[in-house]
């Protein structure tokens, strides 16, 4: 990109995706860009739950990027996609978060469109007592509000504004389907929600998920409480093109615990001096022994697994240096009583006061103080190597970081190909 | 509550009423001043041992979602977040100031007392900025003995579904 004197700036750091300058954090112009090419562009935004819109006509409004959009199931049972913008004079035309309608209707002048969203009727079209009205060739099929494709995966909503995306199991990779598979395909329920307001960039978020070598540096609560993983066996695992990555810790054995065994609960204990124990209690839910699990979708989301609190986080931005982070804590339908009390309980280790990993709300506003005025530094990552490859046994790395970057900047038309003048 | 609630006011007479409504008032004040004094080393004390603690949202309750942001199902799980705090968590230092609403008494059943107060926290950072950072409802069910008064149930139901930054000290 060239400023107005016609100098380029905007050049990435020749070292490519071990490095991300600090200008992409806060520069407002970057930030335009990216509601274009990221948010707009050939890209799958998560939107919501096929579960939050289970009849027909349930409505739910998200936002892609800092576009409002809606999501609604029609009479057909088919979900739709669309801007939440009235094709008239552009107000938005659903107003709660969730709701049950026959039509969209908008407030202002009440044009009424279909649960597709496409325009079914419009107020005084042809006037009142024959004056005034639509011209003769008003046609209401010119008219509708903007459509966005969807697709759903294992009980997510997808929506892309570009007719180029490729499918949804194109876009995740045979390296990633099967792990969101073990994970959500089954029917959710869910058992709660919240947010976070985080005062930082929301590419910096995107990192923090995708950085393994902070988790046991930052987040000491395990440590602390001599909570005994066993688990340290791990690894990291990045989908063809580096975008989205699973990181994933795996038990070497749980300790039987006699008491819920004989309730063929199958909970574990894990040896901690916790005071109140009960937090950790938890059950093999699956046979590969892995424990602790985040799985990143390209760009702004992950699926994740601690213990047994399973949780979907969304995130997006409302500014250059503001980000709301949603959390949707889930169970699954066939769940016993006893297993989604374990769920609600280890609730408590994520999420805003997540005893494990409260941190991430704070840390990444640190970065983001920290670099603002410093647009021609840049950060260093090169834990594990340079590349962006997986790691299957280990989780000092940085590659997945490296991953995300090496994504984006192919979306915004970054060169992140090492240059002659790294080698120097 | 094992014995059928009886409702309030109808049983005691007003000025019974009165000083039963001063005396929780005062036991949630020194709740709200111990926090605001980060005497969080405390908070656990103002719980029957096997207490309740949660934290969760309007938009949760309304939806009847079981979720908490906080969840402690006893003492000891309020001695983990306490220890917590002072050992494992990082945050940027920051204090409250509690601002509590009247209370208003819902149901008696024997010595216990199901009550509802709003309160508005403003979080003060170090750098001195100041924000409202928090307003919901305290829905109690709180046990009067003779050690005084504690909380068999202290729930915390936030009016926002979102929370800045994080949340590290109790509401």
């Amino acid at each position: 990109m060239q400023d107005d004197s016609g100098r380029t700036r905007h050049i990435w750091p020749v070292e490519g995706a071990a490095r991300a300058p600090f200008w992409i954090f806060s520069d407002p112009e970057i930030y335009e860009a990216e509601q274009q090419k990221i948010f707009r562009g050939s890209v799958w935004h998560f939107l919501c739950l096929e579960v939050d819109v289970p009849n027909a006509g349930d409505y739910r409004t998200a936002t892609v990027g800092e576009t409002p959009v809606i999501v609604t199931r029609g009479d057909d049972g088919v979900i739709h996609g669309m801007v939440n913008r009235c094709a008239h004079k552009g107000a938005l035309v659903c107003l709660k978060k969730h709701d049950n309608v026959s039509r969209l209707t908008c407030v202002y002048h009440a044009w009424t469109y279909k649960l597709d969203g496409s325009l079914e009727a419009v107020a005084f079209r042809n006037g009142l007592r024959g004056q005034g009205g639509m011209p003769e060739d008003f046609d209401v099929d010119q008219h509708r509000l903007q459509k966005l494709r969807v697709t759903t995966f294992c009980g997510m909503v997808f929506g892309t504004f570009s007719e180029e995306t490729p499918s949804i199991e194109t876009y995740l990779g045979p390296a990633m389907t099967p792990f969101i598979e073990r994970n959500l395909g089954r029917p959710l329920k869910v058992l709660g929600t919240h947010s976070q307001i985080i005062h930082n960039n929301w590419k910096l978020y995107a990192e923090n998920l995708r950085d393994a070598y902070h988790a046991t540096l930052l987040h000491t609560f395990y440590t602390t409480f001599k909570v005994n993983r066993l688990d340290m066996d791990g690894g990291i695992m990045l989908s063809e093109k580096g975008w989205h990555h699973i990181s994933f810790a795996r038990r070497a054995h749980l300790q039987e615990d006699a008491e819920y065994g004989a309730a063929k609960v199958h909970a574990a204990k894990y040896n901690s001096s916790l005071a109140g124990p009960e937090l950790i209690r938890a059950w093999e839910e699956f046979e590969d022994g892995i424990t602790h699990s985040i799985q990143t979708i390209f760009p702004t989301m992950c699926i994740q697994f601690t213990l047994n609190s399973l949780a979907i986080r969304f995130f997006a931005p409302r500014g250059v240096d503001v980000t709301e982070l949603n959390w949707i804590f889930l169970g699954y339908e066939r769940d016993t009583a006893e297993q989604t009390e374990m769920r609600l309980i280890q609730a408590n280790l994520t999420g805003a006061a997540g005893l494990v990993s409260l941190e991430d709300g704070c840390i990444n506003e640190f970065v983001q103080r920290g670099t603002r005025r410093s647009p021609e530094a840049a950060s260093f990552m090169e834990m594990g190597g340079r590349g962006v490859v997986s790691v299957p046994a280990s989780r000092a790395t940085e590659a997945s970081v490296r991953g995300f970057w090496q994504g984006y900047c192919e979306i915004m038309g970054f060169d992140t190909q090492p240059r002659a003048e790294a080698a120097e | 509550m094992s014995a059928a609630p009886e409702l309030l006011p109808s049983t005691p007479p007003q000025q019974d009423l009165a000083r039963l409504r001063d005396q929780i008032a005062a036991f949630q004040t020194t709740y709200a001043y111990r926090l605001d004094d980060l005497d969080i080393d405390s908070w656990p004390s103002f719980f029957l041992p096997s207490g309740r603690y949660v934290v969760t949202t309007r938009e949760n309750v309304k939806a009847g979602y079981p979720l908490a942001i906080v969840n402690c199902i006893n003492r000891g799980m309020m001695e983990d977040r306490v220890r917590a705090f002072r050992t494992a968590n990082i945050f940027e230092p920051h204090v409250y100031n509690h601002l509590l609403g009247p209370v208003e008494i819902i149901e008696r059943a024997g010595n216990r007392y199901r009550t509802r107060s709003n309160f508005q926290i403003v979080r003060i950072m170090e750098n001195g900025r100041m924000d409202l950072y928090a307003t919901g409802a305290y829905r109690d069910l709180i046990v009067v003995n003779d050690a005084g008064f504690k909380f068999e149930e202290r729930k915390v139901v936030l009016d926002s579904h979102a929370l800045d930054i994080l949340l590290v000290i109790p509401l």
